[in-house]
Formats: C-alpha cells, structure tokens, sequence
C-alpha cells in the first residue's frame, strides 16, 4: 500500500522527486541510473530497502518473493559444497588447530585445493567467481572451525576486496591471481594502537618520495589478521593531498608486499578464541610502494575502506547459523539421551526453550544473510550496507546466546575441553567485537537511515513550503490514511512527519539510537523470516510447516520488543531510564569506582 | 528380412487405402525403416496406430522403440493427419513400454501437435473452446503425467504455449499442476524412496525402522537366509529374522511383572507402495488398574526443588485431570520382528535371541497367538506353550527349545 502511495506521490510531482534524487543517493553514478530509471518506469525499483524503513515505507519489491538462485546454480552449488564439507568433518582437526594456536600447512594447503581462497575473484583472475549467495553458502561450512573462518575471511573478504573492488585493471592482472590461488595470503592493516573502532584518526603516513616514484609509508598496525603469514597487505595511510589549494591530510588505500622491504611482523598474539588465526602487530619503516600501488585515487581511502568492510558483512549471518545449526545436533544427541529425575532433559521445558531459542536464532540469521546476499547479487550495484551492518549486529550477537546456551545444556562437561562447545563460546566473543564493533554498527544503521529519511522529508516540506498544491494534498491524503489506519507510523517521525529539529545533536544522543537500531534490526530479520517462510509455503519445501511455526513464534516476539522499545523511546515515558543510566554511569565514572557504601556501614 | 518384400510401386495401391493417410501418392519413399514396418502396413487395408506400437512391441519395449515410434509418425507425414488418435494410443501404450515416468517422452509426444495452428486468434475462439478434440487431447496427455506424479518443466509449458496459445485448456491445466504439485512433494512426512531395498534383510531392516520411528531403536539381524544341506541331503532354506527393540521398550519389558504373560502376534501387514511385508509383535496386555504399582513419592528424589506440591487441595469433580477419555492404554510392545517363514519355531528363535538383551524373558510365560495368514501353508494352530520357567543358558548354536505342551 506504501509502494502505491509513492506511485502517486511520484506521478504528480516527478520534478521534485528528481530534485531530492541528488541529495539522496551517495554514489553520483547510481543516481544517475536512477534518474534515468525514474524517466524511462513510471514507478521507480527502490534499490534501498532499509533506508526507507525509516520512512515508514516498506518496499515489498524488494523483499518479496525471497531471492532464489536457479536450478544449475543450485546443482553447481551442492558439487562444490560436498567436498568442502567432507574436508571439514573429516581433516580439519580444531581441537588440535585451537591447542596449537596455529592451523597446520596440510590444512592450509587442502584449503588452498579447494579453490577457497578465491571464491569471489572472477575466473579470470584464477578465483571461483562465485556470487555472493554461494560464498555465504560455503561460509556456513567454513565456519565450522572459527580460526580457519577468520583467516579466510581476513584474505578474501576484507584483504583483497580493496583491489577487487577498486583496483584498477593492472593491478587486478597482478595481484589477484597469486592470491586466488592461495599462493599468497592477503591482510587488511587499518586498525593502530590509538584507532580502533576510530578508523578516520590513523597516524601511519605516507610521504611521496622525492623521485615522485615512490610512497614511503611509515607507521605501525595493530591486531591485523594473518599479519603474520600474509604477502600481499592493503595498509591505510594519511597522505598530503591539495584540495582546493589548501593542503589536507587524507586516507590513501596502497597495496603493499612484504617483498618491499622494511615490515617486520610482531609476536602472535594469545587470544582467548580464533587462536588458530594469527594476530599480530605490523611496523612499517618507510617501505617503499610504487605509485602505481594506489588503489582508486589518493585521498579516496577513506570511502573504499567503508566499501570494503561494508560488503563483507552479511556473511557472518550464514556462518553463525551454520555453527548454531551444528550445535543442535550436537547438543540434541545429549538432551535426548541424558536422564535425569528418571526422564530425559529434553522432557523439562527450561531445556526445551533453549533449543527454541537456537532453532528460532539459526533460522532468522540465515534468512537475513540469504535475503541482503540476494538483494547485493540482483543487477544495479544495490546498496546493502545498512542491511548487512543489520545481520552483522544480530547474527554476533544471536550466535553469543546461542553458544553459551548450547554450553548450559551440557552442564559441566560443556565447560570442560573434551566437548568441542567452550572452543565454540571462545571464538563467538569475538564475533560482536570485529568487523565493526556492534555498537558503532547500530549508531552507523541508526544514523545512515535517520539521514536518509530526513533529507527525503526535509526535501518534502521544503517543496511544500514553495507551494506545490500536489505534495500538500499529498500530505494530506497521508494523514487520512493513518488515521483510518491503513499504514504503518514508526513513530520515527514528529508533527507533520517532520524530523524534529531538536534532533540536530541526535549523534550524541547514544542510548536513543541504540533503541531505533533495535527496532529497526529487528523490523529487518521479520523481513526476511516473512519473506522466507512465504516462498517456502509458495513452492511447498519439506518442513515448510516448522518454518511457518519459527516466523511466527520470531515476530511475536519481536513486535512486543519493538513495541516496549518505542514506548521507551518517548522522552518523558516512566519506560524511559536513559536520564537515570546516564547519572549513575556518570558518578561511577568520576569516582572511577562503585560509589554505595557497603551495606554493612552503620552510622550510629 | 528386407529381401522378400519387393517395394517397387511408390505408394500404396488405391485399394488399399489408408484410413489415414492421402491417397495421392508421396513423391519421395518415407523415411526408410530398418524393420520392414512400413512395408507390413501396407499389406493391411485398415491399420491403427495401436498397431504401428504392437509392431514394434515384438522386438522390445523400451523408449529407444518408442522414440522410434513417434519419430516415424512425426516424419511421414507433415500434415499429421489423425495425430489426436495417435496420441491417445501412445499414451495407452506408454505403461508396456516402460516410459510412463519419463517427462521427456512426455515433451516428445507433445510435440507431435502441430503448432500455432490451434493458437486462437481472436476473443471469439477464445470464448468457444477452439479445436476442442485438440485441446482435449492436449488435456489428457496431461492427466496421465499428472496420474503418474511426474513434474512437468519449462519445455512442456513452451510447447503448450506454442501449440494452445495463452489462454486454453491445457496451458490452465499445466498452470494448475504447477500450482499444486510443488507443495505435494515434500508433503508426505515419511516418505518412500522410489527404489525400495531388494535383499530382504535390508528390506525388513528398513520396514522396522519405518514402523519404530524411533532413533534410539536398535535393529537386531538374528539370522541371515541361508540354505543348509543336512545329512539326510534334504536341502532346509532357513529364513531371516531381523528384530528390533528400542532401550525404553528394553526397560519397560525388565518392569513387566513374570506372572503376566506376553503374546507374539502377527502377521500383521505392511504396505509399501505395491509391496506388502509381514511384522510380529511382542505385546503384553495392558496392567489393570488394580495391579498398578503406584511408587509412592519420595521427597527426598530432588534435593533442588520439591517434586510435588503439598498442597493440601481439595479437588473438585472437574479437576480430575487423570481421566482423559482419549487416553487409551493398549498395553506396551517390547520388540517386533519381520520374518519370511511365520512359523512358531522361528518366531521361538526370535524370542530366544530377545532374550541375550532381556533375559527376564526365561521366567515371562510366552504365548503365541499366530494368525494363519496368507503366508502360511501348514496349519499352526494356537499352540500355549507355558514356559516351564527354566532360564534358558544355552549357546547360540543350540536353540534352546521350549517345551511344547499341546500341538
């Protein structure tokens, strides 16, 4: 019904629409396209789906029917994971890789075999140039064994993405067939001592060379994946660049060996999970990469280094469900024949409601990445990093209580080393604290959206304010409709559906778009969980019934969140603490200490 | 043979004419035939399609003779006069000649239609059933890939739209098998496979665990077939006997009180698809309420939490929760055992082998309460034998024999 409304609203004042076309989009080339979608369609594809959740709009195209893959594809898909999943069961000893802290060269190698460490490089380049549908696929396989996870994951999804995705057509030739290959092994250096999750304040720098020839980077990195092993590095750098004749420090992208010279890798570092995974410092002492190297332009790292970590998100999605939905075997074989008070544990309902729990968490995780790969694979460059940020923050931390559930129903021997589940709760702390740390996610899917909206709305009041009768009737015509009921109001919206102009310092206001990122997280996995267990009824899949009972069980749930969650938005509810949380955290704070007496204190 | 069949004429004789065929002549000779079925046709006055495949029939019936078939009506002629009789008799002979599952004899035959001829044109042809014997035809043809369960794919709906158009019967019927069949395939929550073990063992092994339904349930071969040669050189073929029991059926048996006997019944039938097999059951009867134990509760089981509340509640007529008119007690099974010879000396094998996991079978009186079945040629009458109670310790090669009282 909203995508109606927007159809009218778009016939009667295409001009403005067009107009508020620029401020919208970030990629001046998808605008374009767009602009020229917009002329040619009388109603416009809506490439955005999350975006417009904060406007109230929730375009079905989109979601509906969930993304399928054809039939050859699907075939082509099972040859390919068979074998991967027989390495896995059979030849990947975690147990032994997590002892260790390192993954066995036989292992590397068997991955290596299986074309692994190229799925998405295009076959040109030597890799599989595969989708990102089946390399979510395979990432439920991969993820059985975290460190193995994690050292693919830092080569493919964020080590060589930057050449893959910005490279120019040399470099690709270059680099990408080594590393397809396995041959060498790539690594993302962005992360310093002193930034974090604070990418923009790195200190490394990079100073042209007096020949012209050359970049001379000099800095240290910090906590890179597979710093230890890898031969190919993309390194972020701040370099002087003129804009507009005053000269700026910006982030370069380079691509750098370790051939170069003058990188020296620091001791593993001992992590508490993914110790198969090496970690370690990198220090680069003016090492000499050509210009040739740059990746994009100079000065341009900064958005290839967003376009990087955005894409590779969604995967996570699959891989947590992939894990989970080991775990449940696992676990089950234990409920089932375990016997307590003369019955089984799988007979008590507390143990019932954690494999509730894990069957409902495996299901969303996997439709949501399912749905963002599908949306990222369709024709027209899509945006998805709202979405993928979206799986990102639930699937962390879904996989979180999901593991340590799984760990509770064994009791003490889960807590021991000869069940593989404590090796799974120690890899699954990293997940909510890498690839973008949840709480930076859910301010960057909060604010991204919130933008968004706000532009489109600002951009309709304003026009209305010029006096387009057709955008005040419009309005009009809007507000019949709420109040006869016929859409959706996020409440997101003030008066007149007006971001309120109190709003401006909503970036400070953390605690308030920790709740809207919820709301939203979880408007997007009913999303998918509908969209899915539609087509599974649709075409009729074996168990569709179970399906049907998880979405609904899901958004049951999640409505209430949602509901309890925007009633605690309100400023002045009684539901709303965020005044009382921010007292209490702020005396904590300054006495650096807990500042209650102790109970037993007398004063007289 | 093609020797003595001289062909010299071009066509047949106007005498004899075809029912289907013009009686101009064809210019060139038809395709030319290994067989000399051609030739034989034109012997006759009167030949029906069903002939043209009984021909054919003689030698062998497989897809590559009823390709063979087809591709010689379809190259005839190109006006495929009387294609809607010969559709109709392919599909009556599909069944002989094995290819009544296959989608792409299905597609071939589809193809015999001659296309765009019957598309309609306009709204009026539309309203009025254009070429109905066609569309009929067309209607069938889908019925009995429907019958048979198959699927049809992208190929048989480009045909139906080249041949009937958009808007016709066969197209609606197509749309309507593809709405329908996709959510019956997976809609049998214990599906068969198409091909069903052939050993009997594997057979018997796959039944029990499809009647179990348990994944605890253990299968237990006791005997393989196997034909033995005894002295006297009469040849014994010994059946198999292959069990199964699961660990709580294994607890509930060691419960059963010694005093009540338990019964072998059977056989009881299994249908799978066109086969039937034979199972037996170890059942007791339900306990009476009388005789039922009732532990009495110890509160001192859980040391966390109480395991009833002593309440001291006062229950009203409606509060009874015991009593549940759908609640039937049928009495517990203990095991079941599929056997090709349903004798009582197998079956006594079967008990005896249950009893190396529950040996408190040696002190159970067993009954045998054996239908004479289908299955059974001499005559086992219902022979009680009450088990003397001795514990039975012999070895595996000796069966140990229970004594029989009346026979």
């Amino acid at each position: 019904m909203n995508v109606n409304r927007l159809i009218v609203f778009n016939r009667t004042f295409r001009i403005g629409e067009r107009l508020l076309g620029c401020h919208i989009r970030h990629a001046g080339k998808e605008e374009l396209r767009l602009q020229q979608r917009r002329t040619i369609k009388t109603h416009s594809r809506h490439l955005a789906y999350a975006k417009d959740l904060f406007l109230g709009q929730v375009n079905k195209t989109e979601v509906f029917p969930y993304p399928e893959i054809g039939n050859e594809e699907l075939e082509e898909m099972k040859q390919l994971v068979a074998p991967v999943e027989k390495f896995f069961s059979e030849e990947v000893d975690s147990a032994k890789i997590d002892q260790e802290a390192k993954i066995p060269p036989e292992t590397l190698n068997g991955l290596k075999d299986l074309g692994l460490f190229g799925i998405m490089i295009p076959e040109e380049y030597g890799g599989l140039g595969l989708s990102n549908t089946i390399y979510a696929r395979l990432n439920e396989i991969i993820a059985l064994d975290g460190s193995i996870a994690v050292t693919l994951a830092a080569h493919q999804a964020i080590g060589l993405k930057g050449i893959l995705i910005a490279g120019s057509e040399a470099q690709k030739q270059k680099y990408l067939p080594k590393l397809a290959s396995g041959e060498h092994i790539a690594a993302f250096c962005l992360t310093e001592p002193g930034s974090g999750s604070d990418a923009a304040s790195i200190q490394t720098r990079a100073t042209l060379s007096e020949d012209g020839k050359h970049y001379l980077i000099t800095g240290s990195k910090f906590w890179i994946s597979n710093g230890g092993m890898a031969d190919i590095m993309t390194v972020f750098a701040r370099t002087e660049v003129e804009v507009d004749g005053v000269k700026k420090d910006k982030i370069s992208a380079f691509i750098v060996e370790r051939a170069f010279g003058g990188i020296t890798s620091g001791k593993p570092e001992d992590k508490l999970g993914i110790r198969g995974s090496n970690t370690c410092e990198l220090s680069f002492d003016n090492v000499p990469v050509p210009v040739e190297n740059v990746i994009g332009e100079v000065g341009g790292g900064f958005k290839i280094a967003m376009n990087i970590l955005n894409s590779g998100r969604f995967s996570m999605g699959s891989s947590c469900a992939g894990m989970i939905k080991k775990l449940i075997e696992l676990t089950s074989e234990y409920a089932v024949t375990r016997k307590q008070f003369n019955k089984s544990l799988s007979e008590f309902g507390m143990i019932q409601d954690k494999f509730a729990t894990m069957a409902l968490n495996a299901f969303v995780m996997e439709s949501m990445a399912y749905l963002t790969a599908g949306m990222m694979d369709r024709p027209g460059l899509p945006d998805c990093s709202v979405e993928a940020a979206m799986v990102k923050v639930f699937s962390s931390e879904g996989g979180w209580i999901c593991v340590s559930e799984a760990l509770q129903v064994l009791g003490g021997l889960g807590y021991t080393k000869n069940y593989p589940f404590e090796r799974y709760v120690r890899d699954c702390r990293i997940l909510p604290i890498f690839e973008g740390t949840n709480e930076i996610l859910r301010m960057y899917i909060a604010l991204t959206g919130m933008q968004y909206a706000g532009k489109v709305l600002t951009g309709r009041i304003k026009e209305m304010k010029k006096g387009n009768i057709g955008l005040a009737l419009g309005m009009a015509s809007k507000k019949l409709k709420t109040s006869l009921g016929a859409s959706v109001d996020l409440g997101l919206t003030g008066k007149d559906g007006v971001v309120h102009p109190s709003l401006e310092t909503i970036v400070d206001e953390q605690l308030i778009l920790k709740r809207v990122a919820d709301v939203l997280i979880n408007m997007y996995a009913m999303t998918a969980v509908l969209s899915r267990a539609s087509r599974s009824i649709s075409i009729g899949l074996r168990n569709h019934d179970h399906e049907v009972l998880l979405a609904n069980t899901f958004c049951n749930d999640a409505f209430f969140k949602n509901n309890y969650w925007m009633v605690q938005l309100q400023k002045h509810s009684p539901e709303n603490d965020d005044a009382n949380i921010k007292k209490i955290a702020k005396q904590v704070l300054e006495n650096r200490a807990y500042i209650c007496s102790h109970p037993l204190e007398r004063t007289y | 043979g093609h020797s003595h069949h001289q062909t010299a004429h071009p066509g047949p004789p106007p005498s004899h004419r075809h029912f289907h065929s013009s009686p101009a002549c064809t210019k060139s000779q038809p395709a030319r035939f290994v067989n000399n079925e051609e030739d034989k046709t034109r012997q006759k006055s009167l030949v029906t399609h069903d002939d043209l495949f009984e021909q054919v029939a003689k030698e062998a019936k497989t897809k590559a003779t009823f390709n063979k078939v087809i591709d010689f009506y379809t190259k005839g002629d190109i006006r495929r006069r009387g294609h809607v009789e010969f559709i109709y008799a392919a599909l009556k002979k599909m069944p002989e000649f094995g290819v009544e599952k296959d989608l792409a004899v299905y597609n071939k035959l589809l193809d015999v239609f001659p296309k765009e001829v019957f598309v309609p044109r306009n709204f009026i042809q539309r309203m009025f059933n254009h070429y109905p014997r066609q569309q009929e035809c067309g209607v069938q043809l889908l019925e009995q890939l429907e019958n048979f369960g198959i699927m049809p794919n992208i190929e048989t709906k480009v045909l139906l739209v080249r041949i009937f158009g958009e808007k016709s019967h066969p197209m609606r019927k197509y749309q309507r098998i593809m709405y329908w069949f996709p959510k019956f395939k997976h809609i049998n929550p214990f599906p068969l496979p198409t091909q069903l073990p052939e050993d009997p063992v594997d057979l018997a092994r796959f039944s029990l665990t499809r009647i179990a339904n348990d994944l605890d349930a253990k299968v237990t071969v006791y005997q393989l077939p196997c034909t033995d040669i005894t002295e006297s050189g009469a040849e014994v073929t010994l059946p198999h006997i292959v069990g199964i029991q699961s660990p709580s059926q294994m607890e509930q048996l060691a419960r059963h009180n010694p005093q009540r006997p338990v019964f072998v019944e059977g056989p009881f039938p299994l249908w799978l698809r066109k086969t039937c097999v034979h199972y037996y059951v170890l059942r007791a009867d339900p306990t009476p309420p009388e005789e039922k134990v009732e532990e009495p509760s110890d509160p001192e089981r859980c040391l966390s939490y109480p395991l009833q509340l002593d309440l001291d509640l006062d229950l009203d007529l409606g509060d009874d929760e015991s009593f549940d008119v759908e609640d039937l007690d049928e009495g517990p099974v203990f095991a079941m055992c599929m056997t090709s010879q349903g004798d009582q000396a197998t079956l006594n094998q079967w008990i005896s082998g249950l009893q190396q996991s529950n040996p408190i079978l040696g002190q159970i009186p067993t009954l045998f309460r054996l239908d004479t079945g289908p299955r059974e040629l001499r005559d086992v009458a219902d022979a009680e034998s009450p088990n003397p109670g001795e514990e039975d310790e012999a070895t595996v090669e000796e069966e140990p024999r229970r004594s029989q009282g009346m026979k």
